[in-house]
């Protein structure tokens, strides 16, 4: 800034011309103009032209007076001299006879005019001069801040008390779209239709106050959107200290105000969402509690009938069993039948619904072994069967291992159920790697199979694909197997061709998990 | 078979009652049972009171308690027994349709002495009973102070 001064100022001083003179050259050319203009006078006296010598010698003062007074002076006083001493009789004497003192006393008068105007018209120049140099600078430095105020990002102008603007900076041509000229002389506030925070008395009272006021307001820009931007105001003041204007240096915001409502707006449907996890799951825990209790009422409430319906029949078969026909005692049969089914059903929904609801014991469990134990227990009831197992080498996982343990129970289960029909019965269990955290496990047999459409209804409860006749079950095993797979986070779904054998299959995820309900 | 202890039934449904009677008939166990059909009539019995107060003090050599009972609940006859220092050394057997866990472990924890499911099969069931009673009944030594027909 200051550098930028400075240059100014020289150029100011090289622009100046060059006619001003050292005293010395001054004084030189006072003498030499009243030298020059008497021997002028001389060499025309000699030619008996007389009446020249007062001009040329108001001439020499007018000359020496246009570079100084002091010349000026000079060139008087000389003039005076050889004025008196050449041409005033008595000639070549100081003397003035007072015929001739009107006469001198005019011309010295006049030439004293002469220098007087010349001196004033000097100094006046002179003051000219100075006041346009000290306008210059001022301009110079004005253009250049208010160049280094268009270098800056920043929105800036300046209005005066009416509202009206006196400064338009290039940031703020940019953000608004009006260039200085059309915005310098209209009212800000029409303009911009500026929306404020606060009543704009609050704001002017504070700024008429400290002087200062800081805020973020709203603009409308030259094409119509509205610009939110952070704005710091200040009070110019003249040196009697009245406020003569106001600056208003402004920082576009509205992106960053987008992106705060954006995250507020994030944030209140987080909360939203939070709130609605929240009653779902209150929901979730009371539905729940609902099921437990119904759980509990169906093992007390639904199971005493029914062992009286199968008690009081077998009494009655006891005690009839020599009176009643073989039609009735068939019809007996079937009362026990279908109570022992009932018992079943309900031992199973009880047990497919005490899954969902118990808490998992997680640990590390060997399915190696675990397969093994289920095999063990399994062969009691296939003895006699010829079934070919092929076992392959089965991981550890994390898991509820009485759990996983039932589900092997079931497919295993299954697989020899539904191969009773063959020969020779294949059965293979084996695991292969899916992914690096997830392993899948099946269990195959060549058994009757199923028709791949109905695959969907495997695994619902009651979902029976074989008539009870010929193939016993209560249709809740898969649904077990695949709420038990869930628990752990798993998947399940089978292959098969009717009479072409089976495959089920479950993920297992082999790191350690959150439990999650089903 | 030497002597035979008294069995108290607690039991609400009077088709248990006659289902269980029934076994307990076929093994001779029948004469010996006393029963009532919930909670507050069964610690009138242990207690001596109202229907029960003529009565002599002995206590029972077994308590078939089921659960689910009107007015007070098995567990509720259970936690006072075993709170009560004349009562807490009548073996208590629970003798209910609930397989819950939840029952089971409050039973336990409560002081149960054994803990049965009734089966929905007949002959499981008579040969429950036939087992409860022949054990707490006939095989067990009750607690001194309780009532026994020779």
């Amino acid at each position: 800034m200051n550098q930028a001064l400075i240059e100014a100022r020289q150029a100011v001083v090289k622009w100046k011309p060059q006619l001003l003179l050292s005293a010395m050259q001054r004084y030189a050319l006072a003498i030499l103009s009243v030298s020059l203009a008497l021997g002028i006078s001389l060499l025309m006296k000699s030619f008996h032209v007389r009446e020249v010598g007062i001009p040329l010698f108001l001439f020499a003062i007018a000359i020496s007076a246009w570079y100084g007074g002091g010349a000026a002076m000079l060139a008087l006083l000389l003039s005076c001299i050889s004025f008196d001493y050449f041409f005033t009789e008595p000639l070549h004497t100081l003397y003035i006879t007072g015929s001739d003192l009107p006469y001198f006393i005019s011309f010295t008068s006049f030439a004293s005019l002469v220098t007087w105007f010349s001196t004033v018209r000097r100094r006046a120049e002179a003051e000219l001069r100075q006041a346009r140099d000290e306008l210059e600078i001022e301009v110079a430095e004005r253009t250049q801040q208010a160049s280094l105020l268009n270098l800056t990002h920043d929105t800036i102008f300046v209005r005066n008390m009416s509202d009206v603007i006196t400064y338009w900076n290039r940031g703020a041509q940019e953000l608004y779209g009006w260039i200085a000229e059309e915005a310098i002389g209209k009212r800000s506030h029409d303009l911009l239709r500026t929306g404020f925070p606060e009543p704009l008395e609050d704001i002017s009272a504070e700024l008429l106050r400290t002087g200062r006021w800081e805020g973020e307001i709203k603009h409308t820009k030259a094409d119509g959107n509205v610009v939110v931007v952070s704005s710091r105001w200040s009070l110019r003041r003249d040196e009697q200290g009245r406020p003569t204007g106001i600056m208003e240096i402004s920082n576009d915001i509205t992106e960053r105000k987008h992106r705060e409502q954006e995250i507020s707006a994030l944030n209140e449907e987080l909360a939203e969402r939070t709130a609605e996890l929240e009653s779902s799951n209150k929901e979730l825990e009371s539905s729940n509690k609902e099921l437990e209790a119904f759980a509990y009422s169906i093992s007390h409430d639904l199971r005493a009938p029914l062992r009286h319906i199968a008690g009081f029949t077998e009494l009655l078969k006891k005690n009839t069993a020599s009176v009643l026909n073989e039609k009735s005692q068939r019809y007996v049969m079937m009362i026990l039948d279908s109570a022992k089914r009932m018992g079943d059903l309900i031992d199973d929904l009880l047990a497919f619904s005490r899954i969902g609801r118990a808490e998992t014991r997680q640990t590390m469990v060997g399915l190696e072994q675990l397969v093994q134990e289920v095999l063990t227990e399994l062969r009691q009831d296939t003895g006699g069967r010829d079934i070919v197992w092929k076992i392959g080498a089965l991981p550890v996982v994390y898991g509820d291992r009485s759990m996983l343990r039932l589900a092997f129970v079931n497919l295993i289960a299954n697989a020899t159920k539904f191969t009773r029909t063959r020969a020779q019965a294949e059965i293979e269990i084996g695991c292969r790697n899916q992914s690096p955290n997830q392993i899948v496990l099946f269990v195959r047999d060549n058994g009757v199979g199923f028709d791949m459409k109905y695959a969907n209804k495997l695994f619902g409860v009651f979902q029976r694909l074989h008539s009870a006749e010929a193939f016993e079950g209560t249709g809740i095993g898969l649904a077990t197997v695949q709420r038990i797979v869930h628990r752990h986070g798993g998947s399940v779904w089978a292959e098969g061709l009717v009479d072409q054998g089976a495959t089920f299959f479950f993920s297992l995820s082999t790191f350690q998990r959150k439990e999650s309900r089903v | 078979m030497s002597t035979l202890g008294r069995i108290l039934m607690v039991e609400d449904d009077p088709k248990d009652v006659e289902l269980t009677m029934t076994a307990l008939e076929e093994y001779n166990l029948a004469n010996e049972v006393v029963v009532t059909r919930d909670g507050e009539e069964a610690l009138d019995y242990l207690y001596c009171r109202g229907n029960f107060s003529t009565r002599s003090n002995d206590n029972p050599a077994v308590m078939l308690l089921d659960l689910k009972l009107q007015k007070v609940h098995g567990l509720e006859v259970l936690a006072q027994i075993k709170s009560d220092e004349k009562l807490r050394m009548i073996p208590v057997v629970v003798l209910t349709s609930s397989r819950e866990e939840i029952d089971m472990v409050a039973s336990y924890k409560l002081g149960v002495n054994a803990y049965v499911v009734k089966p929905v099969d007949f002959h499981e069931f008579v040969n429950a009973i036939k087992e409860l009673g022949i054990f707490w009944a006939v095989i067990n030594e009750p607690p001194p102070g309780s009532v026994k027909k020779n």
